[in-house]
C-alpha cells in the first residue's frame, strides 16, 4: 500500500462511524490534513514518507472509533447519575422474574417420568433467559428520563421532600380509605362477586372455591381482617391532622409488621379456603404479599440515612 | 503516593479544561486545522490533531465558529473563524480564565 492508500483506509474507517450528512465533508477535510501532516513529518525526519511512517502517524492520531467519537457531542443513553440505579434495578428485576419462574414450576404438576430437579433446572434456564426483556424496558425508561432532563433541565430542579406530606394528597387518602373498606367487605364475603356477575347462577364449584375454611373464619380471619381494618382509623387520623407525624409513621410501620406476621401465621396455620386449588392460590398470594412487603420494609430500614461520622474522632 | 500514571491523567484533565479557550483564542482570523495546530504549538499549547480537528467541527455545530472551503495555493482547505457568538463566548471564557488564574496564583503561593 502507498501512503495515500493508508490514509484513505484510515479516513474511511473514521468517516464510516460518523453521521451520514457529515461523512463526506469530514473525510475530505481529514484526508488533506493528514496528508499535510505526513509531509511535515517526512521533512522533519529527513526521509521520504512511506507506509510505515504513515501508519505510525495515524496510530498516534488515534483509533478511528475514538476520533469519530470526538466529532460527536457526547450522548448518554442512561444518565451517568442513574447508572448505579439502572444496574441495581436490572439485577433485582431479573432476579424476581427468575424466582417467579421457579415458583411457577414448583407449583405445576410434574410430567410423567420427569423429576422435580430437572423441571426446576429447566424453569431456571427459561427464567434467566426470559428475564432479559426487563433491562430493555429499563433502558427505555431511564433513557426517556435522561432525554427529558437534557431538554428541560429546569424541570429536574431539586425541591425539598417534606416527610410529613401526604403522598397523593387528601383525595388520595380518601380513596385509600374507601378502597380498604370495599376490599374488606369483599374479603368478608367473596362470593358476592359471583352473585354480582352471574346473578346467583354461577357453578356450585365456583362458590366452593371462594368459601372460607371454618378454622380460618374462627381465628386467623378476624385477626387478619381486623389488622387491615385498623388502617382506616390510621388514615383518618392522618386526614384530620393534615399530615403524617413521626408517631403515625411508626404506627403504620408497626401495623405493616403485625400484618405480615398475621399473614405468615395464616399461611402456616392451615387452609384458608375449603377447595385445594383455591386454598393454594390464596396462600400463594399471601406469601407473595409477605415477601414483597418484607423486602420493602427491609430495604427501607437498610437504606435509611443516619448521619454519623465513619471514623470517630475523640475530642481533646 | 501519586505515581506517574496518575500525574499524566490529572495533567490531561487540566489540559482538557483549557483546550476550547486556547482554540477559540487563535481563531479571531481565518485558519484551517493544521495551521491552527501549528500556531498553538508555537505558543506552547500543543494539542493532538486527533483532538483538535474534531473539536473544530463540534464548536461549529455548537454555533460559535463559521467555516468555508477555500482554495489557496494547494488543495481545498476548510477555514474556521469565530462568529459573533464565538467572540462573545471567547470574551466570557477569557475573563473567567483570568479570574481563576489569579485565584490559583494566590492559592499556590506556598506550593
Amino acid at each position: 500500500m502507498n501512503t495515500q492508500d493508508v490514509i484513505d483506509s484510515y479516513v474511511g474507517d473514521v468517516a464510516a462511524l460518523l453521521p451520514r450528512k457529515q461523512r463526506n465533508d469530514v473525510a475530505f477535510e481529514l484526508r488533506h490534513l493528514l496528508t499535510e501532516q505526513l509531509a511535515d513529518r517526512a521533512e522533519a525526519t529527513g526521509r521520504p514518507a512511506d507506509a510505515a511512517m504513515t501508519i505510525d502517524m495515524l496510530r498516534e492520531f488515534g483509533r478511528p472509533e475514538q476520533v469519530a467519537g470526538r466529532y460527536r457531542v457526547p450522548f448518554d443513553v442512561v444518565d451517568p447519575l442513574d447508572a448505579e440505579s439502572f444496574v441495581r434495578a436490572s439485577w433485582i428485576g431479573m432476579l424476581v422474574i427468575w424466582v417467579a419462574h421457579l415458583i411457577s414450576a414448583y407449583g405445576r404438576p410434574l410430567a410423567e417420568g420427569d423429576s422435580l430437579l430437572r423441571a426446576l433446572g429447566e424453569a431456571s434456564m427459561q427464567g434467566f433467559m426470559g428475564s432479559f426483556w426487563w433491562p430493555g424496558v429499563l433502558v427505555v425508561c431511564f433513557g426517556t428520563s435522561a432525554s427529558l432532563r437534557r431538554k428541560k433541565p429546569l424541570v429536574a430542579d431539586w425541591s425539598p421532600r417534606d416527610p410529613s406530606r401526604i403522598g397523593g394528597g387528601r383525595a388520595g387518602l380518601v380513596l385509600a380509605i374507601v378502597g380498604i373498606g370495599c376490599g374488606l367487605w369483599l374479603l368478608a364475603q367473596p362470593t358476592w362477586i359471583l352473585d354480582f356477575f352471574w346473578n346467583g347462577r354461577a357453578a356450585p364449584q365456583a362458590y366452593g372455591a371462594l368459601t372460607y375454611a371454618e378454622s380460618f373464619l374462627s381465628l386467623q380471619g378476624p385477626i387478619l381482617f381486623g389488622l387491615i381494618a385498623l388502617y382506616i382509623p390510621l388514615y383518618f387520623a392522618v386526614l384530620m391532622k393534615g399530615q403524617w407525624t413521626p408517631l403515625l409513621r411508626h404506627l403504620e410501620t408497626g401495623l405493616g409488621v403485625l400484618g405480615n406476621g398475621a399473614m405468615i401465621w395464616t399461611i402456616a396455620a392451615g387452609p384458608v379456603l375449603i377447595t385445594e386449588h383455591g386454598d393454594r392460590t390464596a396462600r400463594g398470594s399471601l406469601l407473595l404479599i409477605v415477601v414483597i412487603t418484607s423486602l420493602i420494609l427491609a430495604y427501607q430500614a437498610w437504606n435509611a440515612i443516619r448521619p454519623a461520622p465513619s471514623t470517630w474522632v475523640p475530642s481533646r | 503516593m501519586v505515581d506517574l500514571d496518575s500525574f499524566s491523567k490529572l495533567e490531561l484533565e487540566l489540559r482538557r479544561g483549557v483546550v476550547v479557550l486556547a482554540t477559540l483564542s487563535q481563531l479571531r482570523s481565518k485558519r484551517y486545522g493544521y495551521e491552527l495546530r501549528q500556531a498553538l504549538a508555537e505558543k506552547g499549547m500543543p494539542i493532538e490533531e486527533g483532538t483538535l480537528y474534531p473539536l473544530l467541527r463540534r464548536l461549529e455545530s455548537q454555533g460559535v465558529l463559521d467555516s468555508e472551503w477555500r482554495i489557496e495555493d494547494g488543495p481545498p482547505r476548510r477555514y474556521y473563524v469565530l462568529n459573533a457568538e464565538g467572540r462573545k463566548l471567547l470574551k466570557k471564557l477569557a475573563a473567567a480564565w483570568l479570574a481563576m488564574n489569579g485565584a490559583m496564583e494566590r492559592l499556590l503561593e506556598d506550593a
